[in-house]
């Protein structure tokens, strides 16, 4: 056969090195063009990595045995010789920049399973990457777009399950710099100062929404064919909102991503909510940050008694703890008492106008209240049982009003009570004795000191805010209610009414733990009516108009541009087949009872589209199989479209 | 040992007060007295007289025979205890059946005999002769068994403290066909129990229909009971001269969610498409809306016409159903979230249907529902109503509003009852033959000739329970050194609840200890050859407190007797009510494979951690709450020893199963079958309510690993 030149260009000699020409015949295979070319190169290194790179074609020639030939390569092709993996900047939905090697040969898939990998991320198939919303016109003075963790570092390891040394995976536990920066994977970030969200990129309609579903990357095709260069940004989000099996003993990472990803969707009012929610969301969002500033490295995994001794010591200890005695016992048991000059207001009854001051004391769930301390041996002028009750705050600090308001269930009614309290201190304690009574616990409940605290602390949180005029304004933009929601509260509320609002949510969550409070986040996002939503605008056929297709994890959605209902709804389950017609872009879907559907796409290629719907089959089928490995093959075969075949 | 005889002394003076206070309640007096001690207790269920006037002659034998079955379950707890004191360390060094039996004897001894305790009390019984358990015969020391005692006497106290405030109350059930079933609530009970208790009162088909529904008559309102809801705090808000009623009755609404998913989560479809739905997609839908990690409440939507506080006009307002609550859209607004008005949040109230809403408020239909707090029995701006076109809409509202309001609790709820039905169903076909037979065990044959058990206990389950714990005696090893014997706790935990009780609770606490023969039932029988398979979930549990002793047992309990050879087991395993099962998957594990002494671990656990709430102290015995309870003291005749006992005792092993539900997250140590040594730490995790369970477990672990170094 006849020997032809074909040059290669090494692109690690720099840019301006003339291509090496080899001569070769068409029968060669891809390997020995490549053994020839290190040969000619003279440069001892480690070429593993390294693979040809056809620049017209858009393709990698990983195929080492196939032929020039059987490639279709001539003397004109480009070719160049390149590393197969390369950093790339990854933003992750807590706003954290991350710089990781990712593999630009393999289908984005797999380079997202490596990823996850790395970071301590199961269920990869739930995430993907897209491209970030260009950045308009203001880049220029604020270009840094915060540190970038440099990940580069840590070594894909191989397939092998992740282990976990205390709690932070083996490959992360080699310095103290890397197990900082798992830590900060792993822990939510600071709640953003309220201009950071303002400034965000809000989508504000459907359409808005349906762009941002346009910058999937097609999970079949390798970064570099979708012109991914190296060190360029990607975000990594979850795609698909399935959420398979979240054990939060496993899912450190995976969890907190989740959170914030979900945290800013409704930030940014990415899916929509009730005040009531939005208040709800505000409540734990304030909680989880706190609890996450507080809460000690992790429980040690169960203090196991290792001996008999220790046992029998420590119930010993229980034991005696403090009482010999059975009556000891029973007194130390004995709630803490409250009791205290209050004032009184009943908003209904004309006999007692404004606030009368009475000793009020309080037993089990019931609050009694007295003419004077004296006299409080005797029968109370009343008895209020708080359980089953209502409980709400009234309170503003800078005007040092501390009400509780409190809604007294009886046969006849609700009965409204307004208790005043001096200072902070007495409505802490007051406020933690209602709560708990209202949930029907005495103050003998363990949860009462911390209750104290937290309510303590949210006042404080209101102090700083009120304050804010004549206090530093660091300190005010530190932890500011308004940071807890969407800009539309902004303009709705002045931190100090939004205040109390979220205050009255936080009290049926502040004593959640973080994990509880982020699940708590997690579900109630998902039972909103508009959770797992992905918009596309699409064309029906036949139609003259624009309208908004939604894919959800078990459904269809088509929706009315104008007035955004909803018009119809196909569930996959009676889905019978769906088709791409690649050449004219169009999704064609066939339901069961003769129903067909056809779309083209508008705002995103039917790649995506075809890819979100294979997708979440792949989804659903997984629980079926439990196998805990990823059928990697199934989900090209779902979503891959032509190039799958 | 003074203390504790003196505690005995007390104890048996409040029994008098009790069995006094017995004779009161069954003949009752004309008013209610009223309640000594918490003022707002005044509130509650007042309707004791009345009930109890109209009970029948049979009711009434019914309830003595609780009463009495409560009575005996003191006295064994009594025994108990006095065994124990008597031989604080007897350390029987291996578990050898005779070593049982001889066990089991002697409690018999002590007491006199009376028949009525037998099955109920067997649990607690049983394990307290064994309070010293075998390990210690390896080293028990003089402090060891002081700590021991002392460690039982605050834990009598402490149970003492925790029971003293369980209210029990008298509850008439209205049937369908206008006649009236009495029983007695535990404060504790689930409406589940209840219906379980139901079942087997009447006898009926236990399909998952069944349902306890409060009416209010004032408001004209009407709710069915969810099944893991607490059927006293709702009927203690009722009020004095409530004519409130409860119902048991079929209810088709009540699951229909889970029967026909489609009707709700796919309302907007065409009935067609509904009717013709398939199983497998019905499936589906359950596993999306009930199974993830949130519940899907479904997407309602529509115009319902809202009564305007305080006025008689009715308007329309488009409502939308959420899981945060049901909004509707303000005047000029879009339909947004962003914009909707929040109408209520279902936190702090309860959904009920409206009767006859027409006539009463002018409603444009009689398809009306109402939220209220529980408390509110009367008229009251708080009330909001609502009304639908038809009861097809009706149903989809209420129904979605409790998927928002109970979650997964509703789910849950069906699981077991459906469960409850499919084994009833079988029971019927199965065992009808044998009910007939056991319809009035005698106590005594129970006791004396244990293999019957298998045959025709009439009370299979404490008896299994009993049995089981005789057999496995090897268990509380551990225990003996610090920790204080089980026995005690439960004992007291019972007596102290028996005793203590407002009112129209019932209480008692018995003579002399009397039935403690079942106690220590011999090792269970030869495997019977007929039903062996039936896996042990299925046992029938029985309802808990309230037996009535002219009612034959159920053929369930039938079928149950017949159970064989892994009579612990079953017997263990069938003591959790399903309901419990289903929402609590941990307990029954544990107790299928840890038999030995769950009971009295159990209570440990449970008394060990949570400081009792009760703040009344009660250092010793409880005479005067006794008096509370009742009146004027008529002294009673000693109601004829009831059969069908297992209510109390039933109750015990029942409520301490509960308690794990928070065991899920601690789970104890691993279950492993066949070792004996192992069943420290299974019952450790049965009992396991939070710490002390743990903390149980590992002190087994502990003490086991300690006896293999030896």
């Amino acid at each position: 056969m006849a020997a032809w030149d074909l040059s290669i260009i090494l692109e690690d000699l720099g840019p301006d090195t003339p291509p090496i020409t080899l001569s070769v015949s068409s029968d060669l295979h891809v390997g020995g063009v490549i053994i020839k070319l290190v040969e000619k190169t003279q440069m001892k290194r480690d070429w593993s990595d390294y693979a040809l790179w056809w620049e017209q074609k858009q393709q990698w020639l990983l195929r080492t045995a196939w032929t020039l030939e059987k490639y279709g390569i001539h003397a004109d092709a480009r070719l160049l010789f390149i590393p197969q993996h390369k950093p790339l900047k990854l933003g992750l939905p807590s706003g954290m920049t991350l710089k990781v090697w990712a593999s630009f040969s393999s289908p984005v898939f797999q380079a997202v399973m490596t990823i996850c990998r790395i970071l301590n991320i199961r269920h990869p198939e739930e995430l993907s990457l897209l491209r970030p919303l260009e950045e308009k016109k203001k880049k220029k003075d604020k270009d840094k777009v915060g540190e970038i963790y440099d990940l580069t570092g840590v070594l894909s390891t191989s397939s092998s399950p992740v282990s976990l040394y205390n709690d932070v995976p083996a490959h992360f536990a080699d310095s103290a710099e890397m197990e900082a920066i798992y830590k900060m994977l792993s822990v939510t970030q600071t709640q953003p100062a309220p201009e950071i969200i303002t400034k965000q990129y809000r989508p504000s309609s459907v359409v808005d929404k349906a762009h941002i579903n346009g910058r999937w990357l097609d999970s079949s095709r390798c970064l570099r064919q979708q012109g991914v260069q190296e060190n360029d940004l990607l975000w990594l989000r979850f795609k698909y909102y399935s959420f398979c099996d979240i054990e939060p003993k496993y899912d450190a990472v995976r969890l907190t991503q989740l959170y914030e990803q979900a945290r800013w969707a409704i930030l940014l009012e990415d899916i929509d909510c009730t005040e009531e929610e939005m208040m709800l969301f505000g409540a734990l969002q304030y909680h989880i940050g706190k609890v996450s500033q507080s809460e000690p490295e992790r429980m040690s995994t169960n203090a196991a008694m290792e001996n008999l001794e220790s046992a029998l010591q420590s119930l010993e200890v229980k034991m005696e703890g403090g009482s010999s005695s059975a009556s000891d016992m029973l007194d130390t048991m004995m709630a803490p008492e409250l009791s205290d000059y209050l004032k009184i207001f009943r908003p209904k009854k004309l006999t007692l106008k404004g606030y009368k001051q009475y000793w009020f004391k309080f037993q089990d769930t019931s609050i009694s209240y007295f003419k004077s301390k004296e006299e409080s041996v005797g029968e109370p002028i009343q008895q209020i049982n708080l359980k089953g009750g209502e409980v709400a705050p009234d309170v503003n600090v800078a005007s040092q009003k501390f009400l509780i308001r409190l809604l007294i269930p009886s046969p006849e009614g609700m009965n409204e009570v307004y208790l005043r309290c001096e200072n902070e201190q007495q409505y802490a304690h007051w406020m933690a004795g209602c709560l708990l009574a209202s949930k029907g616990k005495s103050l003998a409940d363990s949860s009462f000191q911390s209750e104290i605290q937290s309510i303590r602390s949210f006042l404080a949180v209101q102090k700083t805010n009120s304050g804010s005029s004549s206090h530093t304004l660091a300190s005010d933009e530190s932890m500011n209610t308004h940071s807890l929601v969407s800009p539309r509260y902004h303009k709705k509320y002045k931190p100090k009414q939004l205040t109390p609002r979220i205050l009255e949510a936080y009290q049926n969550i502040s004593q959640l733990s973080m994990t509880d409070a982020m699940m708590r986040f997690l579900q109630t996002w998902q039972a909103l009516p508009d959770f797992g939503i992905s918009y596309v605008v699409v064309r029906f056929k036949g139609s003259r108009k624009d309208e908004v297709l939604g894919i959800a994890s078990n459904r269809l959605i088509r929706i009315d541009l104008g007035v955004g209902d909803v018009v119809k709804t196909w569930r996959y389950n009676n889905m019978k087949q769906w088709n791409v017609n690649w050449d004219i872009r169009q999704v064609a879907i066939e339901f069961e009872g003769n129903v067909n559907v056809a779309f083209s796409c508008v705002t995103a290629d039917c790649k995506i589209v075809h890819e979100f719907i294979g997708g979440y089959i792949f989804m659903s089928t997984r629980s079926r199989e439990k196998s805990g490995t990823l059928n990697e093959e199934l989900f090209h075969k779902l979503t891959g479209g032509h190039e799958a075949l | 040992m003074d203390d504790i005889d003196a505690m005995f002394s007390d104890l048996l003076g409040e029994m008098d007060l009790l069995t006094q206070s017995l004779g009161q309640e069954t003949v009752p007096p004309a008013s209610v007295p009223g309640p000594t001690e918490e003022p707002n207790f005044s509130i509650g269920f007042t309707d004791l007289n009345e009930s109890l006037n109209e009970l029948e002659d049979n009711d009434l034998d019914a309830l003595m025979a609780d009463l009495v079955a409560d009575l005996n379950a003191t006295e064994e707890r009594l025994a108990a205890q006095i065994e124990e004191l008597q031989v604080p360390s007897p350390p029987p060094p291996h578990k050898s059946p005779t070593n049982i039996q001889h066990c089991a004897a002697s409690p018999e001894s002590l007491t006199s005999n009376n028949s009525g305790s037998n099955a109920s009390t067997p649990s607690s019984s049983t394990t307290s002769p064994f309070p010293p358990p075998p390990p210690k015969s390896s080293k028990p020391t003089m402090e060891e068994i002081e700590a021991q005692v002392k460690a039982d006497k605050i834990k009598l106290a402490l149970e003492k403290l925790k029971e003293a405030k369980v209210k029990k109350l008298v509850v008439k059930v209205l049937m369908n066909d206008g006649s009236a079933k009495t029983l007695m609530v535990d404060e504790r009970q689930t409406v589940r129990e209840v219906l379980d208790n139901m079942f087997e009162k009447t006898h009926c088909d236990c399909n998952v229909d069944w349902s306890l529904c409060e009416t209010n008559h004032e408001l004209q309102l009407q709710r069915t009971f969810e099944d893991h809801e607490n059927l006293v705090e709702p009927l203690l808000a009722w009020t004095r001269d409530s004519e409130n009623k409860v119902l048991f009755q079929e209810i088709g609404e009540k699951y229909e969610v889970f029967k026909n998913p489609q009707n709700f989560y796919l309302w907007k479809k065409d009935k067609k498409t509904l009717k013709d739905f398939k199983d497998k997609d019905k499936e589906i839908l359950i596993q999306e809306n009930f199974c993830g990690t949130s519940i899907i409440v479904p997407d309602l939507e529509g115009v319902l016409h809202l009564k305007e506080d305080g006025k008689k006009s009715w308007k329309q307002r488009l409502f939308q159903l959420r899981a945060s609550g049901i909004y509707y859209v303000s005047k000029g607004k879009t339909k947004s979230s962003r914009d909707l008005v929040c109408f209520v949040q279902f936190d702090n109230v309860n959904v009920y249907y409206g009767k006859d809403f027409k006539n009463k408020y002018k409603a444009p239909t009689d398809f009306c529902f109402v939220f209220k707090h529980p408390q509110i029995q009367k008229e009251s701006q708080y009330i909001k109503y609502l009304c639908c076109d038809d009861a097809w809409s009706m149903n989809l509202w209420v129904t979605g509003i409790r998927i928002a309001k109970y979650g997964a609790s509703l789910y849950e709820d069906y699981k077991t009852a459906e469960k409850k039905a499919a084994m009833s169903s079988k029971w019927t076909n199965r065992c009808m033959p044998s009910s007939s037979n056991t319809s009035t065990p005698s106590p005594t044959i129970k006791a004396k000739s244990p293999g019957q058990a298998n045959g025709h206990a009439p009370k299979p389950q404490p008896e299994p329970f009993s049995q089981d714990v005789g057999n496995l005696p090897p268990p509380p090893p551990p225990l003996d050194g610090v920790l204080p014997p089980p026995p005690p706790s439960l004992a007291a935990k019972l007596s102290a609840r028996n005793s203590f009780s407002k009112r129209h609770l019932l209480n008692k606490f018995p003579p002399p200890p009397s039935a403690i023969d079942n106690n220590l039932p011999p090792p269970p029988p030869p495997p019977p050859v007929d039903d062996t398979e039936e896996p042990p979930q299925f046992l029938p549990p029985p309802p808990p407190v309230a037996g009535f002793a002219s009612l034959p047992p159920p053929p369930p309990v039938a079928g149950f007797a017949s159970l064989p050879p892994p009579p612990p087991v079953a017997g263990i395993g069938s003591l959790p009510p399903p309901p419990v099962m289903s929402t609590l998957p941990p307990p029954p594990p544990p107790m299928n494979s840890l038999p030995p002494l769950p009971a009295s671990f159990r209570d440990m656990g449970q008394s060990l951690p949570p400081p009792p709430p009760a703040r009344e102290v009660f250092q010793s015995p409880p005479p005067q709450t006794v008096f509370i309870g009742s009146g004027a003291p008529p002294p009673p005749p000693p109601p004829p020893p009831p059969p069908p006992c297992a209510a109390t005792k039933v109750v015990a092993p029942r409520s301490a199963l509960y308690t794990p539900g928070s065991l899920k997250k601690t789970p104890p140590a691993p279950p492993k079958r066949s070792t004996p040594s192992l069943h420290g730490g299974g019952g450790g995790g049965g009992g396991g309510d939070g710490g002390g369970g743990d903390f149980m477990s590992e002190l087994m672990l502990a003490m086991q690993k300690k006896r293999s170094d030896h």
